[in-house]
């Protein structure tokens, strides 16, 4: 255990030894900052940052973003799946589609979804206009392209789950007195949760990155993607590399939370290989 | 009384849209009530096709099959199937596998619980209640794949060669374990093996299949008394018969094939 931990702390020490030898020999804080001075910034997460709020401030608004976008995702992905998994009709009518829109990368629709949803918000939908609460900072066009980042691994994993459920353990539930809806319910989604659960993996992951670059664009004067480029503009290299780092830990942070469930609920599927 | 009838089954595959199978043709036997019923034959003589038009999976091409007079079409809900591959959910324990049938008829936890240990009692694998499919051996799976389908309680129980991928010593095991649950629960057993051993110690009554199209090509009635002795004289002289019969209906095919 210890043995696990130290081997995976060799290479982030080696880089952060690199880092601070180039940092020395630059000795420009706004063009490669030491690392002593990110390091003070990310152990004040609550100090307020260019006069517009703190790390947690931007992570929570970044966060909360990603979690509706990402729980619409979830709400429409699994069932589609579910359905196109299982017949062939749906299949039919919806593989076309998907098929042309999936290569389409998340970050060329901002642009798009800029124009179409413009700056409006989840508080300007209630009518709540010049709202100070956290609605107000919930963009229509970043949720689109978070939605988009994350429907497809869940809907796409939700699909091959579904169509890879052995049929031996259908027509065994058949042949056990299951009705449709029980062999639905007790077969085909419990066979098929680990695919889901990767696939919730695995489009929490993009929506996450999608978010950082939608927050790049005009619209937003907060989420940690914003902060990015302010203190680029402001030459803040220290408070960006931080807010780097924090990204990537967020990120790593999400990812294991849903490993530890998707593990303990498909623990017959790992052991089965 | 014939409880099972299957008259003039005919079954054909369409294999790449135009070249035609025939699996089965002009098959009919029955199956009397509390029989244990061995069909016996060379591999892919369509056994197995004959067990899943039975248990309703698929439908025959031409012909009749009936359960106590009702034809079958659908799910037959008065048999059920132990598969050949290991067959239970990987997803639920063993005590939960088990119960499932019991728990599609909404019958409460704790009564069926209480069948279900009965059930694994009776095949020896208490204290694996919670276990998982895959931390069962293949004999401790098939065990409880037989189990799970008395559960369910059927007037008919349907076999295609559970014990194959098993080893010998325990096949054996699990064929006096098959009997003696037969004897006690009064089922009707339909059990297909290519193993003539097999059948010759646990049928009563054998049917021999042959292959290209399938159907029954003779009926052998086993009077040897329980529990029967693999190494008495009528015991192999049955063995040996049925083996000639099976030599047979090869040759005849390869040359068929021949000509």
């Amino acid at each position: 255990m210890i043995k696990t931990i130290l081997l995976g702390l060799i290479l982030p020490l080696m880089i952060l030894l690199v880092w601070e030898g180039f940092a020395i020999k630059v000795d420009n804080p706004a063009l490669l900052p030491r690392v002593e001075a990110v390091f003070d910034r990310l152990i004040h997460p609550f100090a307020n940052l260019l006069d517009t709020g703190s790390f947690v401030d931007h992570i929570l608004t970044s966060a909360v973003r990603v979690i509706i976008g990402f729980l619409i995702a979830a709400l429409i992905g699994i069932p589609l799946g579910l359905l196109v998994g299982r017949f062939v009709i749906f299949h039919r009518i919806f593989s076309p589609i998907i098929e042309i829109l999936r290569p389409l990368c998340p970050i060329a629709w901002i642009p798009f979804a800029m124009v179409i949803f413009k700056t409006y918000t989840i508080a300007d939908i209630f009518g709540v206009h010049y709202s100070t609460s956290i609605f107000g900072q919930i963009q229509l066009g970043m949720l689109f392209v978070i939605f988009y980042g994350g429907f497809f691994p869940i809907f796409l994993n939700t699909v091959h789950g579904v169509s890879s459920v052995r049929n031996i353990f259908i027509e065994s539930a058949l042949l056990l007195g299951a009705t449709p809806r029980q062999l639905f319910s007790k077969v085909i989604l419990p066979s098929s949760s680990p695919a889901i659960l990767t696939g919730i993996r695995v489009g929490l992951g993009i929506s996450w990155m999608v978010i950082i670059a939608a927050e790049m664009l005009p619209g937003s004067d907060a989420g940690i993607g914003y902060l990015i480029i302010f203190s680029y503009e402001l030459a803040e290299m220290d408070i960006l590399i931080a807010s780097m780092i924090l990204i990537g830990l967020v990120g790593a942070l999400l990812s294991y939370g849903v490993k530890v469930i998707a593990d303990r609920t498909s623990k017959w599927q790992a052991e089965e290989r | 009384m014939s409880f099972l009838k299957i008259k003039g089954v005919r079954k054909v595959f369409t294999k790449d849209r135009h070249q035609e199978v025939i699996a089965l043709d002009g098959l009919s036997f029955v199956c009397n009530e509390g029989e244990f019923l061995c069909i016996v034959g060379p591999t892919g003589c369509g056994k197995t096709t004959l067990l899943r038009l039975i248990a309703g999976l698929e439908p025959p091409t031409e012909g009749k099959i009936t359960m106590n007079g009702q034809i079958i079409s659908g799910i037959n809900k008065q048999a059920t199937l132990v598969f050949q591959q290991y067959s239970l959910f990987p997803w639920r324990n063993v005590i939960d596998n088990i119960a499932f049938s019991l728990e599609v008829k909404s019958i409460n936890k704790e009564r069926r619980y209480l069948r279900a240990r009965e059930l694994i009692e009776l095949v020896g694998l208490s204290g694996f209640e919670r276990a998982f499919p895959y931390e069962l051996s293949g004999g401790m799976q098939q065990r409880v794949a037989i189990v799970r389908a008395l559960a369910y309680d059927p007037g008919l129980l349907l076999l295609d060669e559970p014990f194959g991928a098993l080893d010998e010593r325990t096949r054996h095991h699990l064929q006096e374990e098959l009997l003696s649950i037969w004897e006690r629960e009064r089922k009707t057993i339909l059990f297909v093996t290519h193993n003539i051993d097999e059948a010759v110690f646990l049928a009563s009554r054998i049917l021999v299949m042959r292959d290209r199209p399938g159907r029954i090509e003779e009926e052998i009635k086993v009077n040897l008394p329980r529990p029967r002795d693999r190494m008495s004289e009528e015991f192999i002289d049955l063995h040996i018969r049925i083996r000639e019969i099976l030599e047979r209906i090869l040759s005849e095919c390869e040359r068929r094939q021949d000509v």
